[in-house]
């Protein structure tokens, strides 16, 4: 069975987030490939929220990951940290406004935009359904993939975490053309491209409101860690179908264990979604019908 | 009577609110769009516009076309504005006039030597609220005005845009400073810098800090603080950081105080424009509209608009004040 982990972090200084995530990669026992010579953080930007938001990777909280991988890969690796153009964002300004291009001076690390670099076009078939993306040659060559994603409501698949953030390593831009199937295109996009480790930055959460939360979990599998943070926003994993196909697809497994705080607790502390606010989006998702 | 031809230039975010605004006014007709997108000017075809443009220049250059509205980047402002003019078609333009004192100087230069009518799109001087209270300082039933305050807080670009309803990215011109003159002060600031220069008059003083927390050479929040020579002291508090927008005015007289606030709708409540009828709701006249309707009934009756492009050059001077002072923290 899988293992995630659930951590909270006295306080959101550097050095608390710091112990906090080497704390959650110690509990789920993972250990990095000693040998690694190209290491990849993909965390996630959504347009150009500033990560006090809660939409955001926080780059505090990818400087603090950057420590912990040089410290225990001692190989010396080329880290770097990637993201790629989409339908209404540009990587070039989403590194710069939301810190990233400060970050990458301070730690020496380069900031990738996928979608200019060379990628390859794949098909990848999910279940009865086919998919096209364009996979860089960035990415097959990297030992290890991490990835910091956040917590999120969203829409038709009712939630974006780890598996929705790697829709983010697909180069190509106009990444709503896939949104007429998202599920099975998470699970395609996941199928292509396999993560190494999630560290979800759940220190500042946006549910129903934004609250500062210092959660910090982990997983070597996206199913899993998914399901548990679907979990936390007051969602029943299996009413999730990106997960159930994910499943199918032996991409990971929706059962799981717990280590640190457990679940309950932390379900508590986290802000979600109001009834009307679930109205709302069935309302918004269904006005053409009701209205016509 | 006759329909005033109108010649769209721009289908940005405010180019795509003015066209379907337009399409609404009865003594007005889109006779022409000009844009660079071709996925915009193929919607605008299907819309029904019989003539499209890829450049201005041709749009400008049609006889039938008889105003322009102009929604373009900051920097095209003062090229396409001048062009109209000097083509004799009528001139709405998208807040600011243009991107720095000079550029606006040249258009009013340009616009005043012509017959041609000239407005400036300032929605908040539309906006039945904002009007209900100028006559109510007119009326002095605040009694002398000595301190106002206006906040308009917004996410600025960092938000995503669409394009008639795909998602699209905000365009680049947006994060350059050359392009787009200033920041969230000059974006946001001169819609208040306007209002108050039409509730109290003449401006004498005008200092300023500005906030860079995104990274970018534009400042993304700044504070203004204005003195008229009325005597009203004001304060302008501008911010291109928040998802959740405010709009909110504080005026202080000798004989009460009033609070005005805007803020973002918790619940978006969508009805039909044939249900609100039924439920006697009221119609959808946006004060985009509405300052639209306007500056089409001024052409037909042969009045000079206001806003006019020298109220527009009166609040860029403010804004370029207001740089000029600034302390950036």
């Amino acid at each position: 069975m899988s293992q995630v982990s659930v951590c909270l972090a006295k306080n959101t200084d550097y050095q608390n987030i710091r112990k906090t995530i080497e704390n959650s990669i110690d509990l789920i026992d993972f250990k990095f490939k000693k040998n690694a010579v190209n290491v990849l953080i993909k965390p996630n930007l959504n347009y150009y929220y500033d990560y006090s938001t809660g939409y955001t990777t926080d780059p505090n909280f990818v400087s603090a990951v950057i420590d912990v991988v040089r410290e225990r890969i001692t190989s010396d690796p080329n880290v770097s940290i990637i993201e790629s153009d989409a339908s209404a964002m540009k990587c070039k300004y989403a590194f710069k406004i939301l810190g990233y291009e400060k970050l990458s001076v301070e730690k020496g690390v380069p900031l990738i935009n996928l979608s200019t670099q060379k990628s390859e076009k794949t098909n990848v078939k999910v279940l009865n359904e086919e998919f096209k993306f364009s996979i860089p040659d960035v990415i097959k060559k990297a030992d290890i993939l991490i990835n910091i994603p956040k917590i999120k409501y969203m829409g038709d698949v009712k939630i974006t975490c780890a598996m929705k953030n790697i829709f983010g390593c697909n180069a190509y831009e106009k990444k709503y053309k896939y949104h007429k199937s998202l599920s099975f295109a998470v699970v395609g996009i996941n199928k292509l491209i396999k993560t190494d480790l999630v560290i979800i930055d759940g220190i500042i959460v946006n549910g129903i409101v934004t609250k500062k939360l210092g959660l910090v979990m982990a997983s070597e599998d996206p199913v899993a860690i998914d399901s548990a943070a679907a979990s936390l926003l007051g969602l029943n994993p299996n009413s999730i179908k990106f997960l159930d196909v994910a499943v199918k697809e032996k991409l990971g497994n929706k059962n799981y264990v717990i280590k640190g705080e457990p679940l309950d607790t932390i379900k508590k502390i986290v802000p979600k979604k109001e009834l009307n606010h679930k109205l709302y989006d069935f309302m918004v998702k269904n006005y053409m019908k009701i209205f016509k | 009577m006759n329909k005033v031809k109108i010649g769209l230039i721009g289908t940005g975010s405010m180019g795509q609110v003015h066209l379907l605004n337009c399409m609404k006014i009865k003594n007005a007709e889109i006779t022409g769009v000009a844009d660079k997108s071709k996925i915009s000017l193929k919607i605008a075809k299907n819309l029904g516009i019989k003539n499209i443009y890829t450049n201005y220049e041709e749009l400008i250059k049609n006889k039938e076309v008889d105003a322009v509205i102009i929604s373009l980047p900051n920097f095209l402002h003062c090229e396409c504005a001048t062009l109209a003019a000097e083509a004799n078609k009528h001139v709405f333009i998208e807040k600011p006039l243009a991107r720095n004192v000079e550029e606006c100087e040249k258009i009013c230069s340009c616009i005043n030597n012509t017959k041609v009518k000239a407005m400036v799109g300032y929605p908040l001087r539309f906006d039945p609220k904002y009007i209900e209270l100028k006559k109510n300082i007119d009326d002095g039933m605040l009694g002398s005005i000595l301190m106002a305050s206006f906040t308009n807080i917004a996410s600025g670009p960092f938000s995503s845009r669409g394009q008639f309803g795909r998602p699209a990215p905000v365009p680049s011109w947006w994060f350059d400073k050359e392009l787009l003159g200033g920041g969230a002060l000059l974006d946001l600031g001169i819609h208040s810098i306007n209002l108050f220069r039409y509730y109290f008059g003449e401006i004498i003083d005008v200092q300023s800090q500005l906030g860079y927390r995104f990274n970018l050479d534009l400042e993304d929040h700044a504070v203004c603080s204005i003195k008229f020579r009325s005597g009203t002291l004001a304060t302008i508090r501008v911010g291109w950081f928040s998802l959740d927008l405010i709009r909110s005015l504080e005026l202080n007289g000798t004989s009460k105080n009033l609070i005005y606030t805007q803020s973002s709708p918790k619940k978006l409540i969508i009805v039909k424009n044939d249900v609100k009828k039924k439920l006697g709701m009221s119609s959808d006249e946006t004060s985009f509209y509405r300052e639209l309707k306007y500056f089409i009934d001024c052409i037909s009756s042969d009045i000079q608009p206001v806003p006019s492009v020298d109220d527009g050059l009166s609040d860029v001077k403010v804004v370029a004040e207001a740089y000029r002072k600034a302390l950036r923290i």
